[in-house]
Protein backbone atom coordinates (compact mmCIF):
# COMPACT_ATOMS: atom_id res chain seq x y z
CA UNK A 1 0.00 0.00 0.00
CA UNK A 2 2.96 2.26 0.71
CA UNK A 3 4.27 1.71 -2.83
CA UNK A 4 0.92 2.69 -4.34
CA UNK A 5 0.84 5.88 -2.27
CA UNK A 6 4.38 6.77 -3.32
CA UNK A 7 3.57 6.05 -6.98
CA UNK A 8 0.42 8.19 -7.03
CA UNK A 9 2.05 11.05 -5.13
CA UNK A 10 5.01 11.08 -7.51
CA UNK A 11 2.76 10.78 -10.57
CA UNK A 12 0.50 13.65 -9.51
CA UNK A 13 3.43 15.85 -8.47
CA UNK A 14 5.12 15.30 -11.84
CA UNK A 15 1.90 16.11 -13.67
CA UNK A 16 1.47 19.30 -11.69
CA UNK A 17 5.03 20.37 -12.52
CA UNK A 18 4.59 19.47 -16.20
CA UNK A 19 1.36 21.50 -16.37
CA UNK A 20 2.99 24.47 -14.66
CA UNK A 21 5.92 24.38 -17.07
CA UNK A 22 3.70 23.95 -20.13
CA UNK A 23 1.49 26.87 -19.06
CA UNK A 24 4.54 29.08 -18.49
CA UNK A 25 6.71 28.03 -21.45
CA UNK A 26 4.24 26.62 -23.97
CA UNK A 27 6.04 23.26 -24.14
CA UNK A 28 8.41 20.99 -22.24
CA UNK A 29 11.17 18.52 -23.03
CA UNK A 30 9.88 15.03 -23.75
CA UNK A 31 12.94 12.86 -23.03
CA UNK A 32 15.37 12.67 -20.12
CA UNK A 33 19.13 12.80 -20.88
CA UNK A 34 19.37 9.00 -20.64
CA UNK A 35 16.23 8.40 -22.75
CA UNK A 36 17.32 10.87 -25.44
CA UNK A 37 20.75 9.24 -25.61
CA UNK A 38 19.05 5.84 -26.03
CA UNK A 39 16.89 7.24 -28.81
CA UNK A 40 19.87 8.71 -30.64
CA UNK A 41 21.89 5.53 -30.32
CA UNK A 42 18.99 3.47 -31.64
CA UNK A 43 18.54 5.73 -34.68
CA UNK A 44 22.27 5.58 -35.43
CA UNK A 45 22.25 1.79 -35.18
CA UNK A 46 19.05 1.40 -37.25
CA UNK A 47 19.14 4.07 -39.94
CA UNK A 48 17.03 2.01 -42.35
CA UNK A 49 14.36 1.04 -39.82
CA UNK A 50 10.83 2.03 -40.89
CA UNK A 51 10.46 3.91 -37.59
CA UNK A 52 13.79 5.75 -37.91
CA UNK A 53 12.27 8.91 -39.39
CA UNK A 54 9.73 9.17 -36.63
CA UNK A 55 12.42 8.55 -34.01
CA UNK A 56 14.59 11.28 -35.57
CA UNK A 57 11.65 13.68 -35.57
CA UNK A 58 10.96 13.02 -31.88
CA UNK A 59 14.65 13.37 -31.05
CA UNK A 60 15.05 16.63 -32.91
CA UNK A 61 11.85 18.07 -31.53
CA UNK A 62 13.12 17.43 -28.01
CA UNK A 63 16.52 18.98 -28.77
CA UNK A 64 14.96 22.10 -30.28
CA UNK A 65 12.54 22.42 -27.39
CA UNK A 66 15.36 22.12 -24.87
CA UNK A 67 17.22 24.97 -26.56
CA UNK A 68 14.24 27.28 -26.15
CA UNK A 69 13.28 26.43 -22.58
CA UNK A 70 14.17 28.37 -19.47
CA UNK A 71 13.44 25.42 -17.25
CA UNK A 72 13.43 21.83 -18.55
CA UNK A 73 11.29 19.18 -16.90
CA UNK A 74 14.06 16.62 -16.77
CA UNK A 75 17.41 17.10 -15.09
CA UNK A 76 19.34 18.69 -17.98
CA UNK A 77 22.44 20.82 -17.35
CA UNK A 78 23.23 23.77 -19.63
CA UNK A 79 26.35 21.97 -20.84
CA UNK A 80 24.37 18.89 -21.77
CA UNK A 81 21.85 20.95 -23.72
CA UNK A 82 24.61 22.83 -25.53
CA UNK A 83 26.25 19.60 -26.60
CA UNK A 84 23.06 18.25 -28.20
CA UNK A 85 22.73 18.14 -31.96
CA UNK A 86 19.72 17.44 -34.12
CA UNK A 87 20.12 14.82 -36.83
CA UNK A 88 20.04 17.59 -39.45
CA UNK A 89 23.05 19.20 -37.82
CA UNK A 90 25.21 16.08 -37.75
CA UNK B 1 -21.14 16.05 -30.67
CA UNK B 2 -21.18 16.42 -34.47
CA UNK B 3 -19.81 13.47 -36.37
CA UNK B 4 -17.00 15.44 -38.00
CA UNK B 5 -15.84 16.70 -34.61
CA UNK B 6 -15.87 13.16 -33.20
CA UNK B 7 -13.64 11.97 -36.03
CA UNK B 8 -11.06 14.72 -35.89
CA UNK B 9 -10.71 15.57 -32.19
CA UNK B 10 -9.88 12.54 -30.10
CA UNK B 11 -10.78 12.90 -26.46
CA UNK B 12 -8.15 13.02 -23.72
CA UNK B 13 -8.19 12.42 -19.99
CA UNK B 14 -8.81 15.69 -18.20
CA UNK B 15 -6.42 14.99 -15.33
CA UNK B 16 -3.74 12.55 -14.32
CA UNK B 17 -5.79 11.60 -11.27
CA UNK B 18 -8.73 10.76 -13.52
CA UNK B 19 -6.61 8.42 -15.66
CA UNK B 20 -5.09 6.71 -12.62
CA UNK B 21 -8.47 6.19 -10.98
CA UNK B 22 -9.89 4.87 -14.26
CA UNK B 23 -7.05 2.34 -14.56
CA UNK B 24 -7.47 1.30 -10.95
CA UNK B 25 -11.24 1.09 -11.31
CA UNK B 26 -10.84 -1.04 -14.41
CA UNK B 27 -8.56 -3.57 -12.77
CA UNK B 28 -10.16 -3.76 -9.32
CA UNK B 29 -13.26 -5.92 -9.48
CA UNK B 30 -15.13 -8.69 -7.76
CA UNK B 31 -12.01 -10.90 -7.80
CA UNK B 32 -10.17 -8.50 -5.50
CA UNK B 33 -12.93 -8.69 -2.90
CA UNK B 34 -13.73 -12.41 -2.88
CA UNK B 35 -10.83 -14.16 -4.67
CA UNK B 36 -7.51 -12.69 -3.52
CA UNK B 37 -8.15 -13.19 0.23
CA UNK B 38 -9.19 -16.80 -0.29
CA UNK B 39 -6.42 -17.62 -2.80
CA UNK B 40 -3.86 -16.14 -0.41
CA UNK B 41 -5.11 -18.16 2.52
CA UNK B 42 -5.21 -21.39 0.51
CA UNK B 43 -1.71 -21.10 -0.96
CA UNK B 44 0.57 -20.58 1.97
CA UNK B 45 -0.46 -17.09 3.11
CA UNK B 46 2.61 -14.89 3.26
CA UNK B 47 4.50 -17.24 0.92
CA UNK B 48 1.84 -16.79 -1.74
CA UNK B 49 1.96 -13.01 -1.30
CA UNK B 50 5.75 -13.07 -1.71
CA UNK B 51 5.45 -15.06 -4.94
CA UNK B 52 2.63 -12.85 -6.11
CA UNK B 53 4.48 -9.57 -5.50
CA UNK B 54 7.62 -10.96 -7.16
CA UNK B 55 5.66 -11.94 -10.26
CA UNK B 56 3.77 -8.68 -10.19
CA UNK B 57 7.01 -6.75 -10.60
CA UNK B 58 8.55 -9.25 -13.00
CA UNK B 59 5.60 -9.69 -15.34
CA UNK B 60 2.49 -7.60 -14.71
CA UNK B 61 4.15 -4.20 -14.42
CA UNK B 62 6.33 -4.52 -17.55
CA UNK B 63 3.34 -5.99 -19.42
CA UNK B 64 1.04 -3.15 -18.43
CA UNK B 65 3.71 -0.65 -19.50
CA UNK B 66 3.80 -2.33 -22.92
CA UNK B 67 0.04 -2.36 -23.35
CA UNK B 68 -0.54 1.22 -22.18
CA UNK B 69 2.32 2.40 -24.39
CA UNK B 70 0.73 0.77 -27.40
CA UNK B 71 -2.43 2.82 -26.93
CA UNK B 72 -0.60 6.06 -26.16
CA UNK B 73 1.66 5.59 -29.20
CA UNK B 74 -1.03 4.77 -31.75
CA UNK B 75 -3.77 6.94 -30.17
CA UNK B 76 -6.17 4.24 -31.30
CA UNK B 77 -8.25 1.42 -29.84
CA UNK B 78 -7.46 -2.28 -30.13
CA UNK B 79 -8.18 -2.87 -33.83
CA UNK B 80 -6.65 0.46 -34.91
CA UNK B 81 -3.49 -0.21 -32.89
CA UNK B 82 -2.97 -3.61 -34.45
CA UNK B 83 -3.51 -2.21 -37.93
CA UNK B 84 -1.12 0.64 -37.30
CA UNK B 85 1.67 -1.68 -36.13
CA UNK B 86 1.30 -4.61 -38.53
CA UNK B 87 -0.67 -3.07 -41.41
CA UNK B 88 -2.96 -5.48 -43.21
CA UNK B 89 -0.97 -8.48 -42.01
CA UNK B 90 -3.10 -11.50 -41.00
CA UNK B 91 -1.99 -10.85 -37.43
CA UNK B 92 -4.09 -7.70 -37.28
CA UNK B 93 -7.13 -9.95 -37.67
CA UNK B 94 -6.52 -11.25 -34.17
CA UNK B 95 -7.27 -7.80 -32.80
CA UNK B 96 -10.95 -8.55 -33.25
CA UNK B 97 -10.59 -11.57 -30.95
CA UNK B 98 -9.38 -9.27 -28.17
CA UNK B 99 -12.49 -7.12 -28.61
CA UNK B 100 -14.77 -10.16 -28.79
CA UNK B 101 -13.23 -11.59 -25.61
CA UNK B 102 -14.09 -8.34 -23.83
CA UNK B 103 -17.65 -8.47 -25.13
CA UNK B 104 -17.91 -12.13 -24.09
CA UNK B 105 -16.54 -11.42 -20.61
CA UNK B 106 -18.82 -8.46 -20.12
CA UNK B 107 -21.81 -10.59 -21.08
CA UNK B 108 -21.39 -12.60 -17.88
CA UNK B 109 -19.77 -9.92 -15.73
CA UNK B 110 -22.76 -7.59 -16.20
CA UNK B 111 -25.07 -9.94 -14.25
CA UNK B 112 -22.45 -10.04 -11.45
CA UNK B 113 -22.55 -6.22 -11.37
CA UNK B 114 -26.34 -6.62 -11.19
CA UNK B 115 -25.94 -8.78 -8.06
CA UNK B 116 -23.78 -6.15 -6.35
CA UNK B 117 -26.21 -3.41 -7.38
CA UNK B 118 -29.14 -5.40 -5.97
CA UNK B 119 -27.32 -5.95 -2.68
CA UNK B 120 -26.21 -2.32 -2.50
CA UNK B 121 -29.81 -1.23 -3.02
CA UNK B 122 -31.04 -3.64 -0.35
CA UNK B 123 -28.38 -2.46 2.08
CA UNK B 124 -29.74 1.06 1.61
CA UNK B 125 -33.29 -0.21 2.18
CA UNK B 126 -32.03 -1.94 5.37
CA UNK B 127 -33.50 -5.24 4.12
CA UNK B 128 -30.80 -7.28 5.89
CA UNK B 129 -31.95 -5.91 9.24
CA UNK B 130 -35.64 -6.74 9.04
CA UNK B 131 -36.90 -9.26 11.57
CA UNK B 132 -36.98 -12.81 10.24
CA UNK B 133 -34.50 -12.00 7.47
CA UNK B 134 -32.59 -15.10 6.29
CA UNK B 135 -29.41 -14.38 4.29
CA UNK B 136 -29.22 -17.77 2.53
CA UNK B 137 -32.92 -17.76 1.62
CA UNK B 138 -32.60 -14.19 0.34
CA UNK B 139 -29.62 -15.15 -1.86
CA UNK B 140 -31.34 -18.28 -3.14
CA UNK B 141 -34.57 -16.46 -3.90
CA UNK B 142 -32.63 -13.75 -5.75
CA UNK B 143 -30.48 -16.10 -7.85
CA UNK B 144 -33.44 -18.42 -8.40
CA UNK B 145 -35.68 -15.64 -9.65
CA UNK B 146 -35.20 -14.89 -13.36
CA UNK B 147 -37.34 -11.79 -12.91
CA UNK B 148 -34.72 -10.34 -10.56
CA UNK B 149 -31.51 -11.62 -12.17
CA UNK B 150 -32.64 -10.91 -15.72
CA UNK B 151 -34.31 -7.71 -14.52
CA UNK B 152 -31.14 -6.22 -13.01
CA UNK B 153 -29.17 -6.99 -16.18
CA UNK B 154 -30.66 -4.18 -18.36
CA UNK B 155 -30.46 -1.76 -15.42
CA UNK B 156 -26.72 -2.45 -15.17
CA UNK B 157 -26.15 -2.07 -18.89
CA UNK B 158 -28.27 1.09 -19.03
CA UNK B 159 -26.24 2.64 -16.20
CA UNK B 160 -23.00 1.80 -18.00
CA UNK B 161 -24.40 3.18 -21.25
CA UNK B 162 -25.25 6.49 -19.61
CA UNK B 163 -21.71 6.87 -18.26
CA UNK B 164 -20.05 5.87 -21.55
CA UNK B 165 -22.32 8.09 -23.64
CA UNK B 166 -20.82 11.11 -21.88
CA UNK B 167 -17.38 10.09 -23.13
CA UNK B 168 -13.98 9.74 -21.50
CA UNK B 169 -13.64 12.98 -19.59
CA UNK B 170 -17.25 13.85 -18.80
CA UNK B 171 -18.37 10.24 -18.39
CA UNK B 172 -15.76 7.72 -17.21
CA UNK B 173 -13.42 10.17 -15.52
CA UNK B 174 -16.15 12.00 -13.67
CA UNK B 175 -17.50 8.72 -12.23
CA UNK B 176 -14.24 6.99 -11.27
CA UNK B 177 -12.84 10.11 -9.57
CA UNK B 178 -15.48 9.63 -6.89
CA UNK B 179 -16.18 5.88 -6.90
CA UNK B 180 -12.59 4.64 -6.46
CA UNK B 181 -11.68 6.90 -3.52
CA UNK B 182 -15.06 5.91 -2.02
CA UNK B 183 -14.19 2.22 -2.46
CA UNK B 184 -10.85 2.72 -0.69
CA UNK B 185 -12.44 4.63 2.19
CA UNK B 186 -15.16 1.97 2.45
CA UNK B 187 -12.63 -0.86 2.68
CA UNK B 188 -10.52 1.01 5.23
CA UNK B 189 -13.62 1.67 7.36
CA UNK B 190 -14.78 -1.95 7.26
CA UNK B 191 -11.20 -3.10 7.99
CA UNK B 192 -11.03 -0.98 11.11
CA UNK B 193 -14.34 -2.38 12.29
CA UNK B 194 -13.26 -5.96 11.52
CA UNK B 195 -9.88 -5.69 13.23
CA UNK B 196 -11.47 -4.40 16.40
CA UNK B 197 -13.76 -7.44 16.65
CA UNK B 198 -12.82 -10.14 19.18
CA UNK B 199 -10.99 -12.84 17.21
CA UNK B 200 -10.63 -10.64 14.13
CA UNK B 201 -6.85 -10.87 14.15
CA UNK B 202 -7.11 -14.63 13.56
CA UNK B 203 -8.29 -13.82 10.04
CA UNK B 204 -5.12 -11.92 9.30
CA UNK B 205 -3.07 -14.71 10.80
CA UNK B 206 -4.79 -17.19 8.44
CA UNK B 207 -3.97 -15.06 5.41
CA UNK B 208 -0.55 -13.72 6.24
CA UNK B 209 1.19 -16.41 8.27
CA UNK B 210 3.69 -17.91 5.84
CA UNK B 211 3.49 -21.64 5.34
CA UNK B 212 6.94 -22.27 3.86
CA UNK B 213 5.99 -25.74 2.64
CA UNK B 214 4.08 -23.97 -0.16
CA UNK B 215 7.19 -22.23 -1.47
CA UNK B 216 8.31 -25.14 -3.64
CA UNK B 217 4.83 -26.24 -4.71
CA UNK B 218 3.95 -25.64 -8.35
CA UNK B 219 0.36 -24.82 -7.45
CA UNK B 220 1.43 -21.85 -5.33
CA UNK B 221 3.37 -20.32 -8.21
CA UNK B 222 0.69 -21.05 -10.78
CA UNK B 223 -1.92 -19.42 -8.53
CA UNK B 224 0.39 -16.44 -7.99
CA UNK B 225 1.00 -16.21 -11.75
CA UNK B 226 -2.70 -16.28 -12.49
CA UNK B 227 -3.40 -13.64 -9.86
CA UNK B 228 -0.52 -11.38 -11.00
CA UNK B 229 -1.48 -11.64 -14.65
CA UNK B 230 -5.24 -11.59 -14.60
CA UNK B 231 -6.19 -9.55 -11.55
CA UNK B 232 -4.20 -6.68 -13.04
CA UNK B 233 -6.13 -6.90 -16.31
CA UNK B 234 -2.95 -7.28 -18.34
CA UNK B 235 -3.58 -7.78 -22.04
CA UNK B 236 -7.35 -7.41 -22.05
CA UNK B 237 -7.18 -4.30 -24.23
CA UNK B 238 -8.28 -2.03 -21.38
CA UNK B 239 -4.86 -0.49 -20.69
CA UNK B 240 -4.41 -0.09 -24.45
CA UNK B 241 -7.79 1.64 -24.81
CA UNK B 242 -7.41 3.89 -21.77
CA UNK B 243 -3.80 4.60 -22.77
CA UNK B 244 -4.98 5.79 -26.17
CA UNK B 245 -6.63 8.77 -24.47
CA UNK B 246 -3.39 9.91 -22.81
CA UNK B 247 -1.74 13.15 -23.87
CA UNK B 248 1.71 13.77 -25.32
CA UNK B 249 3.20 14.85 -21.99
CA UNK B 250 1.64 12.00 -19.98
CA UNK B 251 3.80 9.29 -18.46
CA UNK B 252 3.19 5.60 -19.18
CA UNK B 253 5.52 3.47 -16.98
CA UNK B 254 4.74 4.91 -13.55
CA UNK B 255 0.98 5.40 -13.95
CA UNK B 256 0.02 2.74 -16.49
CA UNK B 257 2.47 0.16 -15.12
CA UNK B 258 3.60 0.56 -11.52
CA UNK B 259 0.63 2.41 -10.04
CA UNK B 260 -2.00 0.29 -11.78
CA UNK B 261 -0.49 -3.02 -10.67
CA UNK B 262 0.56 -1.98 -7.18
CA UNK B 263 -2.66 -0.03 -6.57
CA UNK B 264 -4.72 -3.01 -7.63
CA UNK B 265 -2.77 -5.22 -5.23
CA UNK B 266 -3.17 -2.70 -2.44
CA UNK B 267 -6.93 -2.77 -2.81
CA UNK B 268 -6.79 -6.59 -2.77
CA UNK B 269 -4.86 -6.40 0.50
CA UNK B 270 -7.35 -3.90 1.87
CA UNK B 271 -10.10 -6.38 1.00
CA UNK B 272 -8.23 -9.02 3.02
CA UNK B 273 -8.18 -6.65 5.98
CA UNK B 274 -11.87 -5.88 5.46
CA UNK B 275 -13.23 -9.38 4.96
CA UNK B 276 -11.09 -11.88 6.85
CA UNK B 277 -11.24 -10.45 10.38
CA UNK B 278 -15.05 -10.54 10.09
CA UNK B 279 -14.95 -14.07 8.65
CA UNK B 280 -12.86 -15.40 11.54
CA UNK B 281 -14.53 -13.34 14.24
CA UNK B 282 -17.82 -15.01 13.35
CA UNK B 283 -16.49 -18.45 12.38
CA UNK B 284 -17.50 -18.26 8.70
CA UNK B 285 -16.18 -20.52 5.94
CA UNK B 286 -13.37 -18.52 4.28
CA UNK B 287 -13.38 -20.50 1.02
CA UNK B 288 -16.93 -19.93 -0.06
CA UNK B 289 -16.31 -17.34 -2.79
CA UNK B 290 -19.43 -15.44 -3.86
CA UNK B 291 -21.40 -17.08 -1.04
CA UNK B 292 -18.98 -15.54 1.43
CA UNK B 293 -19.91 -12.05 0.31
CA UNK B 294 -23.59 -12.45 -0.42
CA UNK B 295 -24.57 -14.84 2.36
CA UNK B 296 -22.02 -15.08 5.15
CA UNK B 297 -21.19 -11.40 5.46
CA UNK B 298 -24.85 -10.45 5.19
CA UNK B 299 -25.52 -12.66 8.21
CA UNK B 300 -22.81 -10.89 10.15
CA UNK B 301 -23.72 -7.24 9.58
CA UNK B 302 -26.82 -7.30 11.84
CA UNK B 303 -24.60 -8.58 14.65
CA UNK B 304 -22.25 -5.60 14.42
CA UNK B 305 -22.78 -2.40 16.31
CA UNK B 306 -23.93 0.09 13.67
CA UNK B 307 -24.30 -2.84 11.25
CA UNK B 308 -26.59 -0.93 8.87
CA UNK B 309 -23.88 1.62 8.17
CA UNK B 310 -21.20 -1.06 7.66
CA UNK B 311 -23.44 -3.01 5.29
CA UNK B 312 -24.19 0.11 3.24
CA UNK B 313 -20.52 1.11 3.05
CA UNK B 314 -19.38 -2.42 2.15
CA UNK B 315 -21.95 -3.12 -0.56
CA UNK B 316 -21.75 0.33 -2.13
CA UNK B 317 -17.97 -0.09 -2.24
CA UNK B 318 -18.35 -3.56 -3.72
CA UNK B 319 -20.72 -2.18 -6.35
CA UNK B 320 -18.23 0.61 -7.15
CA UNK B 321 -15.49 -2.00 -7.73
CA UNK B 322 -17.55 -4.06 -10.16
CA UNK B 323 -19.23 -1.14 -11.92
CA UNK B 324 -15.97 0.65 -12.78
CA UNK B 325 -14.58 -2.61 -14.21
CA UNK B 326 -17.73 -3.02 -16.29
CA UNK B 327 -17.31 0.49 -17.66
CA UNK B 328 -13.72 -0.29 -18.72
CA UNK B 329 -14.48 -3.66 -20.31
CA UNK B 330 -17.35 -2.16 -22.30
CA UNK B 331 -15.25 0.85 -23.35
CA UNK B 332 -12.84 -1.48 -25.21
CA UNK B 333 -15.67 -2.35 -27.61
CA UNK B 334 -17.08 1.18 -27.73
CA UNK B 335 -13.76 2.81 -28.69
CA UNK B 336 -13.21 0.16 -31.37
CA UNK B 337 -16.69 0.45 -32.88
CA UNK B 338 -16.56 4.26 -32.83
CA UNK B 339 -13.22 4.20 -34.66
CA UNK B 340 -13.81 1.39 -37.09
CA UNK B 341 -17.34 2.18 -38.23
CA UNK B 342 -19.24 5.27 -39.24
CA UNK B 343 -21.25 5.22 -36.00
CA UNK B 344 -20.95 8.17 -33.62
CA UNK B 345 -19.82 7.53 -30.05
CA UNK B 346 -23.39 7.55 -28.77
CA UNK B 347 -24.46 5.10 -31.46
CA UNK B 348 -21.42 2.93 -30.72
CA UNK B 349 -22.30 2.87 -27.02
CA UNK B 350 -25.86 1.83 -27.90
CA UNK B 351 -24.67 -0.88 -30.28
CA UNK B 352 -22.08 -2.40 -27.92
CA UNK B 353 -24.29 -2.19 -24.83
CA UNK B 354 -27.26 -3.73 -26.68
CA UNK B 355 -25.05 -6.57 -27.94
CA UNK B 356 -23.69 -7.28 -24.47
CA UNK B 357 -27.17 -7.12 -22.97
CA UNK B 358 -28.48 -9.61 -25.53
CA UNK B 359 -25.70 -12.18 -25.26
CA UNK B 360 -25.64 -11.70 -21.49
CA UNK B 361 -29.22 -12.87 -21.06
CA UNK B 362 -28.31 -16.58 -20.66
CA UNK B 363 -25.76 -15.71 -17.95
CA UNK B 364 -28.29 -13.48 -16.21
CA UNK B 365 -30.83 -16.28 -16.34
CA UNK B 366 -28.61 -19.19 -15.29
CA UNK B 367 -25.73 -19.09 -12.82
CA UNK B 368 -24.52 -22.45 -14.23
CA UNK B 369 -24.19 -20.87 -17.67
CA UNK B 370 -22.42 -17.89 -16.08
CA UNK B 371 -19.97 -20.26 -14.39
CA UNK B 372 -19.26 -22.04 -17.68
CA UNK B 373 -18.62 -18.71 -19.44
CA UNK B 374 -16.33 -17.66 -16.61
CA UNK B 375 -14.37 -20.88 -16.94
CA UNK B 376 -14.00 -20.62 -20.71
CA UNK B 377 -13.10 -16.93 -20.88
CA UNK B 378 -11.07 -16.89 -17.67
CA UNK B 379 -8.94 -19.87 -18.64
CA UNK B 380 -8.70 -19.41 -22.39
CA UNK B 381 -10.16 -16.07 -23.53
CA UNK B 382 -8.10 -13.75 -21.34
CA UNK B 383 -4.78 -15.59 -21.70
CA UNK B 384 -5.27 -15.68 -25.47
CA UNK B 385 -6.05 -11.94 -25.60
CA UNK B 386 -3.04 -11.17 -23.39
CA UNK B 387 -0.77 -13.30 -25.56
CA UNK B 388 -2.04 -11.56 -28.70
CA UNK B 389 -1.33 -8.06 -27.36
CA UNK B 390 2.03 -8.89 -25.79
CA UNK B 391 3.23 -10.61 -28.97
CA UNK B 392 2.26 -7.49 -30.89
CA UNK B 393 4.64 -5.39 -28.77
CA UNK B 394 7.30 -8.06 -28.25
CA UNK B 395 7.54 -9.50 -31.75
CA UNK B 396 5.82 -7.12 -34.18
CA UNK B 397 6.58 -3.62 -32.89
CA UNK B 398 9.79 -4.71 -31.15
CA UNK B 399 10.46 -3.93 -27.49
CA UNK B 400 13.66 -1.90 -27.95
CA UNK B 401 12.02 0.23 -30.63
CA UNK B 402 8.97 0.71 -28.39
CA UNK B 403 11.14 1.50 -25.37
CA UNK B 404 13.29 4.18 -26.94
CA UNK B 405 10.59 5.83 -29.06
CA UNK B 406 7.60 5.85 -26.75
CA UNK B 407 7.89 4.11 -23.36
CA UNK B 408 10.52 6.56 -22.16
CA UNK B 409 8.86 9.58 -23.74
CA UNK B 410 7.59 12.03 -21.08
CA UNK B 411 8.14 9.28 -18.53
CA UNK B 412 8.27 9.74 -14.77
CA UNK B 413 10.27 6.52 -14.49
CA UNK B 414 13.10 5.56 -16.86
CA UNK B 415 12.75 2.03 -18.23
CA UNK B 416 15.99 0.22 -19.03
CA UNK B 417 16.83 -2.57 -21.47
CA UNK B 418 15.82 -5.23 -18.94
CA UNK B 419 12.24 -4.55 -20.08
CA UNK B 420 12.88 -5.89 -23.60
CA UNK B 421 13.55 -9.50 -22.61
CA UNK B 422 10.57 -9.61 -20.28
CA UNK B 423 8.16 -8.38 -22.95
CA UNK B 424 9.63 -10.46 -25.73
CA UNK B 425 10.25 -13.77 -23.99
CA UNK B 426 9.18 -14.03 -20.35
CA UNK B 427 5.54 -12.90 -20.57
CA UNK B 428 4.67 -14.92 -23.71
CA UNK B 429 6.26 -18.07 -22.25
CA UNK B 430 4.43 -17.60 -18.95
CA UNK B 431 1.06 -17.10 -20.66
CA UNK B 432 1.59 -20.08 -22.95
CA UNK B 433 2.48 -22.11 -19.85
CA UNK B 434 -0.70 -21.01 -18.05
CA UNK B 435 -2.82 -21.85 -21.09
CA UNK B 436 -1.23 -25.29 -21.37
CA UNK B 437 -1.31 -25.93 -17.62
CA UNK B 438 -5.02 -25.07 -17.44
CA UNK B 439 -5.82 -27.35 -20.36
CA UNK B 440 -3.78 -30.31 -19.12
CA UNK B 441 -5.06 -29.99 -15.56
CA UNK B 442 -8.67 -30.17 -16.70
CA UNK B 443 -8.19 -33.48 -18.52
CA UNK B 444 -10.17 -36.19 -16.80
CA UNK B 445 -12.10 -33.71 -14.67
CA UNK B 446 -15.64 -32.37 -14.95
CA UNK B 447 -14.18 -29.35 -16.78
CA UNK B 448 -12.70 -31.36 -19.65
CA UNK B 449 -15.63 -30.64 -21.97
CA UNK B 450 -15.54 -26.97 -21.11
CA UNK B 451 -11.79 -26.91 -21.77
CA UNK B 452 -12.25 -28.44 -25.20
CA UNK B 453 -15.12 -26.04 -25.87
CA UNK B 454 -12.97 -23.10 -24.75
CA UNK B 455 -10.11 -24.04 -27.04
CA UNK B 456 -12.50 -24.65 -29.93
CA UNK B 457 -14.16 -21.27 -29.30
CA UNK B 458 -10.81 -19.47 -29.40
CA UNK B 459 -9.86 -21.24 -32.64
CA UNK B 460 -13.19 -20.39 -34.25
CA UNK B 461 -13.04 -16.77 -33.04
CA UNK B 462 -9.48 -16.42 -34.34
CA UNK B 463 -10.22 -17.83 -37.77
CA UNK B 464 -13.46 -15.87 -38.02
CA UNK B 465 -11.77 -12.64 -36.91
CA UNK B 466 -8.92 -13.01 -39.37
CA UNK B 467 -11.39 -13.62 -42.20
CA UNK B 468 -13.67 -10.76 -41.20
CA UNK B 469 -10.79 -8.33 -40.79
CA UNK B 470 -9.32 -9.35 -44.12
CA UNK B 471 -12.48 -8.36 -45.96
CA UNK B 472 -13.89 -5.45 -43.98
CA UNK B 473 -10.98 -3.62 -42.43
CA UNK B 474 -10.45 -0.90 -45.04
CA UNK B 475 -10.28 2.33 -43.01
CA UNK B 476 -12.50 5.22 -44.07
CA UNK B 477 -10.70 8.24 -45.54
CA UNK B 478 -11.72 10.44 -42.58
CA UNK B 479 -10.19 8.00 -40.10
CA UNK B 480 -6.92 7.92 -41.98
CA UNK B 481 -6.74 11.69 -41.99
CA UNK B 482 -7.42 12.00 -38.30
CA UNK B 483 -4.97 9.25 -37.32
CA UNK B 484 -2.09 10.85 -39.19
CA UNK B 485 -2.60 14.10 -37.39
CA UNK B 486 -3.20 12.69 -33.94
CA UNK B 487 -0.41 10.30 -33.00
CA UNK B 488 0.70 11.93 -29.84
CA UNK B 489 2.38 14.75 -31.68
Amino acid sequence: MGSASVAIRRSLADEERKLRLVQRQGEIDTYSPKALADLRTWVEEHPADPYADEAKERHDECVETLRQLDEPFYDWSDDEIESLETFNET
Amino acid sequence: MPDSEARTAREEWGTRFGFLMAMLGAMVGAGNIWRLPYTTGQNGGGVFLLAYVLLLFLIAIPGLMAETMLGRYTQKGVVGSFREIVGDDLYSGLSLVVVLVNVGVMSYYAPVIGWTMYYAANSLLLTFFQSGFEAAAFWNSFTGSPVLTVGTHPVTMAAIAVVLAFGIRRGIERVVKYLIPFLIVALVAVSIRGLTLPGGMKGLAFVFTPDWSHLLRGDTWVAALGQALFSTGLGWGIALTYGSYLRKYDDVPLGGGVFTAVGNTSIGLLAIFAVFPVVFAFGLEPASGAQLTFVSLVKVFPKLLGGQAWAIVFFLGFFAATFTSGIAITEVGVTTVAEETRLSRTQSVAAVVATIWLIGLPSAYSSEFLGAMDYVFGNFGFPFATLTIILLVGWKFGPERARVIDVNRSTDLYVGRWWNGIVKYVIPVVIAFILGYGAINSIGTENQTLMMGGIALMVVLSLGSVLVMKFVSEPTPTESTSSTVQRGD
